[in-house]
């Protein structure tokens, strides 16, 4: 907005907002200087009456009245210029719902705001609750209150835990549904629970027969209520002067041991006008906010007098005050202060205790010795026996249910099942009988395992020796494994010596040794031819060499590495970098690779694209099998044509010829047309061009077509797919730069003119002819084409960068080929007809 | 080839300073002769402006400044109605001459552009890099994206010289690269040192390639073979273009040190005086020779100047 202002403003200056100067944008950097009025104290010297009192934004705070001006409350207080303008009347009538209470803060000014907020004292952070001793400052007071507790210890406690919380047992209980306010234990009755509640204010046991149940507390004591809180007993301590009995606040009736309450029971008249003493109290003037305290009013000797008497005492007013009960935090009894976060203790400090030495027995030498030897086995000894992993603790003690059979439980019904409960009883007898002929099985205490070393034979032993060293990777079971192999191979040479390793069961071992002679059977190497086959495998753990500690190479290791690189580096260089570095510039260096240029980069730098887009290129293929021979003719160009489906005859079906009609039809008629009427000089460089290569082909196959015995033969190869018309352009010099080029083959163009017109002229001429006298046109036609070729192909060699195209001579042997057999060329002539017919027209005209 | 080939000896080179255009603020990044008779020498520098001079009396015709960085190239289109520049702004600028504004902006490039050519109808610009691309771009059509991307070069493009049918560029990786488009074939020759300038002959068959080891090298561009190789200056930095002396008699570099060398093409000795005075105060950035052969060349200095040799009258 801002900006739309000042580029209006500039416009108006006759700025040209636009314009790039005034687009600039500019950063600041560094501080600027300070203005040059002074608006801050400046430390110099200011008269009075010159000082004027600003607020913290620089704003004159006094004006008018003060300074002598007008406008006071104008500038900086009711921001009007007529002042304070009186709130007109709104009827509320219709929205008193909405009627908004104005707080103080509505008529408050931003300073005032202030003010109110840094006085605002965060009253309470910890808002969490504590239902059995009110807020943690209260438990507090009421701790140091107590004589049994220790201060210090009361201020420390508080200090460290944290705030308080409800306790897990109180958690518990509320889970389990208990309230704040109820009793725990078992729902009682309404008349047990009235009970509780004259227990707890009588404190002297009642019987159930004292209460009453009212009558419209029938409904009522059908229900089972929650019994009442137990009322903690608390016994304050007495730390005043008062008498026995006393408490502050009796009146004096109570205070006489008179039953003097029950004045109370009296409607407590509201203190004010108009009520004589004989008035009858009315229900007006009862005063129903005014309980306690004005009660309080009325007693004769107050509490809050009688703290007012004590400091108001005189004399040395602070230790007399300590001595009352107990010193004011923050005091010594000698008036000093205490260290902020320290409380003085209330019990005199306890006398240290002194126990006597032992008698030491006579001839005892100290000796560590003894201890240090039992030392530490003592110590495992223990931690052993006391932490145990989970899975010995599960084992270690009765389960559940040998729990439940030693009290004597019933099982519990969902014990597990297992197979033998869904056979049959016959079966499981059997089953039985098996097992107990069988292996000695069932829980009865195994018997110390005796070393059983399973036997190998030799001859699979030795073999094994020889094969597969299954366990490599940990070379003591390695030597195990071979040393038991070897007992088992050769007994007499190796007795068998192995021994359960220390912390080894001896099933273990045998374990093991079964373990072994199993792996000894698997890894024996295959025999026979199979083995040739093979070669086995090992494992070598060969980590790398670490050295410990920090890593510091030596200078002469640093030299030795970097020599390496380099000359590493310089055995990497490749030929090219070295032929390069020896000046061995030429084929050493130079690296050839095909490139694309774009086409229109081509086309502006004048050149001819050097591999033209595919569907010229799909062409060349199809034409490159001169195939001049018989058979070639017989079945003419069909096959060649169906072998390659590239985008020009896709979506054609199986005919082939279908619509190549209308392909045919357009190029040729436009060669023919340009040929016979556009001037040779003109030049269309954005034609695109045929390939050189092909141009020789193509030359090439014509010229060598005559060589064949039928005249007529190459022409189905030249009709054969209308792709071939692409070739067949015309090739126009495309630069300049060739220009003498052009110049050189001007004449021989001019001549070729002629020649070539003149056909052409006779083609259409001969038109009508055509129709008549199929057959013998072509032979003649041949002919002729034969030595234009053989000119042509002289003139290829003579410039034979730059070809000029005899490209109408082909466009006419299409043209004017007869049909043939061949239902391709019937299309050919088919299309032909039509535009034949339009020419005529022309001709006529 | 070469009008003084046969005469005796090479030519001296021109070394009587006729004036100096000293108009730039910073150092001169490039000086180039306007085409046909060539009476105008534009100039681009660190100051981020181009400046146009005429040759002859030394006066400053105009300023082009809209450049918003150090300007590192400049190329002149064949009718002079318009010329391209690039430098640290990553775009090529086109200039229309008579009025001085820009008429295209090419943007594309990742990079300073370290150079840019037009070819020779100025139908295309390319432009070649710090991002090691060579950009074509179409001044034809409108399009906005250029033609062609080459993006062989390993590292920055300093130097393209465009004939009639090849795009040849030099590369900080040491590769010198012909772009055939007749025959659609890429040839890089491998130099092995940082290639900063690539000069070609009129006939387009030998290269002058200024590489950062103190060396000029005539090179074959037909079979990549170094035909004469020229040294004794000092070229270790700093992109010095060089250039062919009067008919292409001789090779004409300035180096670090502010001195002009010559070398005779053939036998590549050193021509007097020798060593020769140092005429810049700093390095000289470019040398150019008077296309058409008039014995009056251009050095470009980081000193700030400019300065047009000639033959004493």
């Amino acid at each position: 907005m801002s900006t739309g202002r000042l580029k209006r403003k500039l416009g108006d200056l006759g700025v040209d907002t636009s314009s790039t100067k005034a687009n600039e944008t500019f950063c600041l950097i560094g501080t600027p200087l300070p203005p040059l009025e002074k608006s801050k104290d400046s430390g110099e010297f200011v008269p009075i009456w010159k000082q004027d009192v600003r607020d913290e934004k620089g704003r004159r705070r006094l004006h008018g009245a003060f300074t002598g001006g007008f406008s006071a409350g104008y500038f900086n207080t009711v921001g009007s210029k007529e002042g304070w303008v009186p709130s007109t009347f709104v009827s509320s009538r219709n929205d008193r719902a909405k009627q908004k209470t104005t707080r103080p803060e509505d008529f408050m000014d931003e300073e005032d705001l202030q003010e109110l907020k840094d006085n605002r004292n965060i009253i309470d952070t910890t808002d969490e609750m504590d239902f059995m001793g009110g807020t943690q400052a209260e438990k507090q007071r009421r701790e140091g209150a107590d004589a049994e507790n220790d201060s210090i210890a009361s201020v420390l406690e508080a200090s460290m835990l944290p705030a308080p919380k409800d306790s897990a047992g109180a958690r518990i209980l509320k889970k389990m549904g208990w309230r704040i306010g109820n009793g725990i234990g078992p729902r009682v009755s309404l008349k047990q629970r009235k009970l509780q509640d004259l227990q707890a204010f009588t404190s002297q046991a009642l019987s159930g027969d004292d209460i009453k149940v009212a009558d419209d507390e029938e409904e009522a004591s059908k229900h089972m209520y929650a019994p009442r809180d137990t009322p903690v007993i608390r016994f304050d301590r007495k730390d005043n002067f008062h008498g026995l009995g006393y408490r502050p606040g009796m009146s004096l009736n109570e205070s006489l041991g008179v039953n003097g309450g029950k004045s109370s029971s009296g409607p407590n008249l509201s203190a004010g006008f108009g009520l004589g003493a004989l008035n009858d109290a009315e229900e007006d003037d009862l005063d129903v906010y005014d309980g306690a305290s004005s009660l309080r009013n009325r007693v004769a000797y107050d509490i809050a007098d009688s703290q007012n008497d004590d400091r108001m005492s005189i004399g040395a007013s602070s230790a007399r005050g300590k001595t009352s009960s107990r010193s004011t935090p923050g005091m010594f009894n000698d008036g000093r202060l205490i260290l902020a976060g320290f409380v003085a203790s209330d019990k005199p400090v306890l006398e240290d205790r002194w126990y006597a030495l032992p008698e030491v027995p006579k001839g005892w030498k100290p000796d560590p010795q003894r201890i240090w030897e039992q030392g530490p086995e003592k110590e495992n000894i223990k931690q052993k026996s006391t932490a145990l992993p989970h899975q010995e603790w599960k084992t270690s003690g009765p389960s559940a249910d040998e729990r439940g059979a030693m009290l004597g439980e019933t099982p519990l019904p969902s014990a597990p099942r297992s197979v033998f409960d869904y056979m049959s009883k016959k079966d499981r007898e059997r089953l039985k009988n098996i097992a107990s002929g069988g292996a000695p099985t069932g829980p009865t205490p195994v018997p110390p395992v005796s070393l059983t070393v399973p036997y190998l034979e030799p001859h699979i032993a030795s073999a094994a020796l020889r094969g597969f060293q299954p366990f490599t990777s940990d070379p003591a079971k390695q030597s195990r494994y071979t040393s038991y192999i070897q007992s088992q191979a050769d007994p007499t040479a190796y007795p068998f010596s192995l021994k359960p390793l220390p912390s080894q069961r001896m099933d273990e071992f045998n374990k093991e040794l079964q373990d072994y002679s199993k792996a000894a059977q698997i890894f024996k190497p295959v025999s026979g031819t199979m083995a040739g086959r093979f070669t086995s495998a090992t494992v070598i753990d060969h980590g790398p060499k670490i050295h410990e500690g920090l890593h510091t190479p030596s200078v002469e290791e640093i030299a030795a590495k970097e020599e390496e690189e380099r000359k590493q580096k310089e055995e990497n260089v490749s030929p090219k970098v070295h032929a390069a570095r020896m000046g061995m510039y030429g084929p050493m260096t130079r690296e050839m690779k095909p490139w694309q240029p774009a086409r229109l980069l081509c086309k502006r730098f004048g050149v001819k694209d050097p591999n033209p887009p595919p569907e010229e290129e799909a062409a060349a293929p199809t034409f490159e099998p001169p195939a001049p021979d018989a058979s070639f003719f017989a079945t003419p160009v069909v096959p060649s044509t169906s072998e390659r489906r590239d985008l020009s005859n896709i979506g054609l079906g199986e005919d082939e010829s279908q619509g190549k009609d209308t392909l045919t039809y357009e190029r040729p008629s436009m060669d023919v047309f340009k040929a016979i009427f556009a001037s040779d000089d003109e030049d269309s460089d954005d034609e695109k061009d045929g390939k050189k290569d092909e141009e020789d082909e193509e030359t090439e196959a014509t010229v060598a077509a005559p060589k064949d015995p039928i005249p007529k033969d190459p022409v189905p190869s030249q009709v054969s797919g209308p792709v071939d018309m692409s070739t067949f352009k015309p090739m126009f010099i495309p630069r300049e730069g060739k220009e003498k080029d052009k110049e050189k083959s001007k004449e021989k163009k001019k001549r070729k003119k002629e020649k070539e017109k003149k056909p052409v002229l006779v083609s259409f001429a001969m038109e009508e002819d055509i129709g008549s006298a199929d057959v013998p046109l072509p032979v003649k036609k041949k002919r002729k084409d034969k030595d234009k070729k053989g000119r042509a192909k002289a003139k290829d060699d003579d410039d034979a960068m730059w070809v000029e195209k005899p490209a109408p001579e082909v466009v006419k042997d299409m043209e004017f080929y007869p049909p043939q057999d061949d239902d391709s060329t019937m299309a050919i002539d088919g299309s032909y007809a039509p535009a034949r017919g339009r020419k005529r027209a022309i001709d006529f005209m | 080839m070469a009008p003084s080939r046969g005469t005796q000896g090479t030519q001296a080179l021109a070394r009587t300073l006729h004036v100096t255009l000293d108009g730039h603020k910073g150092p001169v990044n490039v000086a180039r002769y306007a085409k046909g008779s060539a009476k105008y020498i534009l100039t681009g520098g660190q100051d981020r402006t181009v400046r146009l001079w005429n040759a002859n009396l030394g006066t400053e015709i105009k300023a082009f400044a809209s450049h918003g960085y150090e300007v590192l190239s400049i190329t002149v289109a064949h009718d002079n109605a318009k010329f391209a520049s690039s430098g640290g702004d990553r775009s090529v600028f086109v200039w229309d001459v008579a009025t001085g504004v820009t008429t295209r902006r090419l943007a594309g490039h990742m990079g300073k552009i370290h150079v840019v050519e037009f070819n020779e109808d100025a139908s295309v610009v390319a432009s070649g890099s710090f991002d090691s691309t060579v950009r074509l771009w179409d001044l034809r059509a409108q399009s906005r994206q250029a033609i062609q991307v080459l993006e062989e070069a390993k590292d920055a493009i300093q130097t393209i010289s465009i004939d009639s049918t090849t795009i040849v560029t030099g590369s900080v990786d040491g590769n010198v690269r012909a772009y055939d488009l007749r025959k659609g074939e890429l040839r890089s020759d491998f130099i092995g040192q940082p290639v900063t300038s690539v000069v070609a002959t009129q006939d387009c068959q030998t290269l002058l390639v200024t590489t950062l080891d103190s060396h000029l090298r005539l090179m074959d561009m037909s079979s990549g073979k170094m035909l004469n190789d020229f040294t004794g200056h000092t070229n270790v930095s700093y992109r010095c273009r060089g250039c062919f002396g009067h008919g292409e008699a001789s090779v004409v570099c300035g180096d670090e040190k502010g001195m002009v060398w010559a070398w005779d093409l053939v036998d590549a000795k050193l021509l007097q005086p020798n060593p020769p005075p140092k005429v810049h105060g700093k390095i000289i950035t470019w040398t150019e020779h008077h296309p058409n052969g008039e014995g009056e060349m251009i050095t470009a200095s980081a000193d700030g100047t400019c300065k047009i040799w000639r033959h004493p009258e």
